[in-house]
């Protein structure tokens, strides 16, 4: 087993054990990396207890992983109390992040003081800053190894905070691309319209496969994600949704009720210059440009 | 009543009436109500020419007259002058529900306003006696008429009757009574139309007309959101609707399952249909907009169809068509969003509709700026903190953006119809010639002069002239058929505005 390995199922399993914090049991974690043998798995669990990031307790007469407090474990590698203060007011925050006048207001430390301890801790890797979406200029804190909340990175829809919209709009043609390849399941299925309705659904997991295989993006999208992208169809009048019994969203790709109506069809409907248009004056119909181009099509 | 709709109304006015015409309708319609001597005053026009515009304007029922105390007021119907560049529209309907008699019948029948069953019969019969290809007989033409009546598009024209101690007519409706008409007696008639004696008059029903063309669209609105067989189940349902519910009813009465299966049952050349029938009704209540609804279990199941929200539904289709094309799709994106939200914030509408920040803002002001979206400041009140920020919040008020759009087809009508006056004018005298031309021609037809009298006629339009000519038919054409889908498009409009 090469070193890089052993570390990513070592942060395989940590994860798996951060997202249960009362513990996991070492049958869960088996489930966890399936593909270690039983031996090795002792090994690299014997190694976690070794470097003091887990900890084992027996419950109800099972052996159970936590993780250790990290706040403890790391921070105490030659840190002053400044610098707990500061960290500690970070981790509170969790992955929402603080801002720096907040932290300046909690813990009484004045400015160049504060300046320099974030930069101790980012120095050793135990905090990062994050730029806000919604504010660009404001930063936050937080622990290294936290994945920003949504609200401030933004999601799988930005880059360094910038909304990537030809991404959303390749997304969203892609998705109405899949949903027509099946809309059409509904016109006169020879085993009636509820089956033909059903084969023309789509739901959002079946979208996210299809999305995924594509290959088109570069971040794994989260059928959350993919949810959002086919609600902009549904905005856009070319899907409408439903809910299965089950509480699953499904999405079908509709035709809008009328064809293009008349005021759409000539020139004045879609002339930006239709509210200055008067009969007499610079604008009138009986000179109009756009006019005489439609009619001489 | 808009300045737009007056502009319109004038510009119509004057194309099938004339200036003298056009001059009373346009006075009338800016000051309401107005009696003759007022008219007079304002326009500088005669009283002979006042009153024969007016008689014109009764006569098509453009215009009505209220009297009060003596006085005769008169006020125009600026919806009916609109409804002159409808008849097409009817005369296809016609044609394509009940065939050549039925268009003849109701394009005679509008031309002259209101006619007597007999003379409208025999004058229709003895204009196209000569013409095999319709091959027309009077027995036919009373047939037709008698199913037109029946079917009520068309019906007897309101009565004049005299109140005591007053000689002012009130117009009375009547029931119709559909004629009796006798064969022999229209034979007769042919050959003697000055002694025709009937004095039953009879008048288009655009009501009725208009109630085919609603249909129309449901139907068709469910073909294109399910299936031809859908639009079918839509058009059996319309059909019982109709044995029991009032015309504009909001929501029907409702219907069985069982009468409708009756009624499916006879639709032989649809199988999948009858098949799947109850299928049917639910995926429509389900995904057909709203279109109907259950309304009840007895019987295996009972429907209503839902005519109001149905025609609010295509109103909104037909704005998100506009909103699309005006400004764009990711705009119409916004439009909607803001309507299936009700009210939303400013930052709500950018986290839904997935657009950049800056895209986003702009095209909600644009929207904003076009009338399709309103704002609604809110006042935080409880708030503390320094930064004092309103809430804004959008919303779409139907109603309103529906009249929005209207204006904006009177105007698009309007310039479409100075369009077509500029180019009849600026042609005028190519037009003319072709016009004498053709009357020369076709006399010498009848006369049957030898063909190379006649091509020698036809070559006086040069070439030249001839491609011009056919362009400019071609342009005209090409701007009826605009006016007849901007009125469609006026209709869906209208229909939603209907219903209070
Ligand atoms: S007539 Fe020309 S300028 Fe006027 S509204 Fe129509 S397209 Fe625009």
């Amino acid at each position: 087993m090469s070193a890089k390995s052993e570390d990513a199922i070592q942060d395989k399993i940590i994860n798996a054990i951060k997202k249960i914090p009362k513990g996991i049991s070492a049958a869960q974690m088996a489930a966890v990396v399936p593909e270690l043998s039983s031996a090795e798995l002792v090994g690299a669990i014997n190694k976690l207890l070794q470097q003091g990031l887990i900890d084992l307790y027996k419950q109800n007469g099972t052996l159970i992983y936590k993780l250790k407090n990290q706040s403890t474990q790391q921070i105490v590698k030659g840190a002053d109390n400044e610098e707990k203060v500061v960290y500690n007011l970070i981790e509170e925050a969790a992955n929402k992040g603080i801002w720096i006048r907040e932290i300046r207001n909690q813990s009484n430390l004045s400015n160049p003081q504060l300046t320099k301890i974030l930069k101790s801790l980012e120095s050793k890797k135990l905090i990062k800053a994050v730029k806000c979406v919604n504010a660009s200029k404001k930063k936050v804190y937080m622990l290294y190894n936290l994945e920003p909340d949504r609200s401030i990175s933004g999601g799988a829809w930005y880059q360094d905070q910038d909304f990537e919209s030809e991404f959303v709009d390749i997304l969203n043609r892609q998705c109405l691309r899949f949903l027509q390849q099946r809309a059409d399941k509904i016109r006169n299925n020879p085993r009636g319209p509820i089956a033909g309705r059903t084969q023309s659904y789509a739901t959002a997991v079946e979208v996210q496969k299809y999305i995924t295989d594509l290959g088109i993006s570069k971040v794994k999208l989260e059928v959350e994600d993919v949810i959002t992208i086919l609600n902009t169809l549904v905005y856009d009048g070319k899907a409408e949704s439903n809910v299965y019994p089950d509480g699953s969203k499904v999405y079908r790709a509709i035709e809008s009720l009328i064809p293009p109506p008349g005021l759409v069809q000539v020139p004045c409907g879609v002339c930006p210059l239709l509210h200055k248009c008067y009969s007499t004056g610079l604008i009138t119909p009986q000179d109009c440009k756009y006019m005489t181009e439609w009619l001489e099509q | 009543m808009s300045h737009q709709l007056g502009r319109l109304v004038s510009q119509i006015l004057q194309r099938y009436f004339g200036e003298i015409v056009e001059k009373v309708g346009n006075d009338l319609f800016m000051y309401g109500i107005k009696p003759i001597g007022m008219i007079m005053k304002t326009t500088g026009l005669p009283r002979t020419q006042v009153i024969e515009s007016l008689r014109t304007l009764l006569k098509f029922d453009l215009a009505k007259f209220e009297s009060t105390s003596g006085n005769v007021d008169y006020k125009l119907l600026p919806d009916n002058v609109l409804v002159l560049i409808r008849y097409p529209r009817y005369l296809l309907q016609m044609k394509s529900k009940y065939g050549t008699e039925a268009e003849l019948i109701v394009e005679e029948l509008l031309q002259r306003a209101a006619c007597s069953a007999t003379l409208l019969l025999v004058s229709i019969a003895n204009k196209y006696k000569d013409d095999t290809e319709k091959n027309l007989t009077i027995v036919t033409l009373k047939d037709t008429f008698i199913s037109l009546a029946t079917a009520t598009y068309i019906q007897q024209a309101p009565v004049a009757q005299l109140k005591d101690g007053s000689d002012i007519p009130d117009l009375v409706q009547v029931a119709s009574i559909v004629p009796d008409l006798d064969t022999r007696l229209l034979m007769q008639a042919m050959v003697n139309p000055a002694d025709i004696k009937d004095n039953v008059y009879w008048k288009v029903n655009y009501d009725r007309f208009h109630q085919d063309f609603t249909d129309e669209i449901m139907i068709n609105a469910m073909t294109r959101r399910i299936d031809d067989d859908a639009g079918e189940v839509m058009r059996l349902l319309i059909q019982e609707m109709y044995l029991s519910s009032s015309a504009w009813a909001e929501e029907s009465n409702v219907v069985a399952l069982t009468d409708l299966r009756e009624h499916a049952s006879r639709l032989k050349d649809r199988p999948l249909l009858q098949q799947h029938l109850e299928h049917y009704l639910k995926v429509m209540e389900e995904n057909g907009a709203g279109f109907i609804r259950r309304a009840g279990d007895a019987g295996g199941g009972q429907y209503s169809v839902q005519v109001k929200w149905a025609a609010r539904q295509l109103v909104e289709s037909v704005l998100d068509h506009v909103v699309t094309e005006r400004l764009g799709s990711k705009a119409a994106r916004i439009f909607r969003l803001i309507r299936a939200k009700k009210y939303i914030e400013e930052e709500d509408i950018q986290k839904n509709a997935m657009l950049p920040n800056k895209e986003c803002k702009q095209l909600t002001y644009k929207l904003l700026e076009e009338h399709f979206v309103s704002v609604q400041p809110m006042r935080k009140s409880q708030q503390v903190s320094g930064t004092q920020k309103g809430i804004y919040l959008y919303h779409v008020k139907l109603f309103d953006v529906v009249h929005v759009c209207r204006e904006m087809c009177y105007r698009a009508l309007h310039n479409l119809s100075r369009a077509r006056s500029q180019l009849v004018s600026v042609h005028a005298r190519a037009l003319d010639k072709q016009r004498r031309v053709r009357t020369i021609v076709h006399g010498m037809r009848l006369r049957s002069e030898p063909q190379k009298n006649i091509d020698d006629v036809l070559e006086t339009l040069t070439p030249p002239e001839v491609s011009l000519l056919a362009q400019v038919e071609k342009q005209l054409k090409q701007l009826s058929a605009a006016e007849l889908e901007l009125d469609r498009n006026l209709f869906i409009l209208n229909w939603y505005l209907v219903y209070p």
